[in-house]
């Protein structure tokens, strides 16, 4: 088995317990906070086959993907506070009735 | 390669995935205490399974599955950890691991920029705001999972499927930067100039972006946003900012 093999399997796993915890906490900031890890897990991704591939593109997204991932924290927590301030609470659940 | 490596494998991540659901928050008294001592476990055999198997035997695979261990057993408690500043603070340690695998790719430049960008801006953005919403120690909601047997088994699923890709051999690399391995003028160097070549446009586009996330962000939050009415009747009559933590969710 090649070291690519490692890559994807730490980066896989990265994103799996990402998932886990977007699926399962119903803490508004715990749920963004998941989606940084499945973010580390795709980093983790890129950089492997960048090595594998001995180029640079793939460290190149990954640094696209660092701007995203600024760009969604900032908005994300904007509206995080905007929703507390709504509610006083950061439970996902209480924003039920968007389930329509 | 043989198949059995692949079953013990298969079992690992099994039991990591059995102590995942043992981990994820839950009232007080029915939380197991083997949780922890499996995923640990789990964690390290899976480190312990790679190391003999993936790659060339080097120092560097050593240090890759080393780190690998903090940087899952940080993911870990990330999403199981019931008060979600210590949640923040374990996603400082899995970034900190990841940069660590980032300089051990030869990825230098990313790596630092992961630390300085991650565990240095995203990371205190996200503490702030978890010390302006949660003043009063624990949630109720923080001790309850929503559904961790369902999630943890599609999860198990989608890992096992991409786990699938190991038995088969990488196809040939691209010899797409033969001439930037060439020479080795440093990764820094090597990044800036792809960066400000290839993905000229893209950088740009890029920093539009940040800077409409800016305003964005700005636009959000300066209006004043008053609270609805508590969420349901049995928080009438309380105090701001006790109706969410004493309101039970369903």
């Amino acid at each position: 088995m090649s070291e690519l093999h490692g890559y994807i399997l730490l980066g896989a796993l990265l994103f799996m317990l990402g998932v886990v915890g977007f699926l399962t906490r119903r803490n508004l900031i715990i749920m963004f906070l998941s989606t940084e890890v499945m973010l580390q897990g795709v980093v983790v991704n890129l950089v492997g086959f960048s090595r594998f591939h001995k180029g640079l593109d793939g460290q190149v997204f990954a640094l696209f993907l660092l701007v995203a991932a600024a760009v969604e924290a900032g908005l994300a927590l904007g509206l995080v506070v905007v929703m507390f301030r709504r509610k006083l609470t950061l439970d996902a659940d209480v924003w039920r009735s968007m389930r329509g | 390669m043989s198949h059995s490596w692949f079953y013990i494998l298969y079992g690992v991540m099994l039991l990591g995935a059995a102590g995942l659901y043992g981990l994820l928050p839950r009232p007080q008294a029915r939380r197991p205490a083997w949780a922890g001592v499996v995923v640990a476990i789990a964690i390290v055999g899976l480190a312990i399974l790679g190391l003999r198997r993936m790659g060339d035997w080097d120092l560097r695979r050593f240090y890759f599955w080393l780190l690998a261990i903090p940087a899952l057993w940080g993911a870990v408690r990330v999403v199981s950890h019931p008060r979600p500043v210590y949640s923040a603070v374990y996603l400082v340690l899995v970034v900190l691991a990841v940069a660590g695998e980032l300089i051990l790719a030869d990825a230098e430049f990313l790596g630092a920029a992961l630390v300085i960008i991650y565990a240095g801006a995203i990371l205190v953005t996200y503490v702030f705001v978890i010390m302006l919403a949660q003043q009063h120690g624990p949630a109720e909601y923080d001790n309850r999972a929503r559904e961790p047997l369902a999630a943890v088994i599609v999860a198990s699923l989608l890992v096992a499927a991409i786990a699938q890709l190991l038995t088969e051999q990488p196809v040939a690399a691209t010899q797409a930067a033969a001439a930037a391995a060439s020479g080795d003028p440093g990764n820094v160097r090597q990044v800036a100039g792809t960066l400000l070549t290839r993905y000229f446009v893209a950088l740009e586009v890029a920093g539009v972006l940040l800077w409409a996330a800016i305003v964005g962000a700005i636009w959000l939050v300066h209006r004043r946003v008053t609270a609805d009415e508590p969420a349901s009747p049995a928080g009438a009559g309380k105090p701001l900012g006790q109706v969410g933590r004493e309101v039970p969710p369903f």
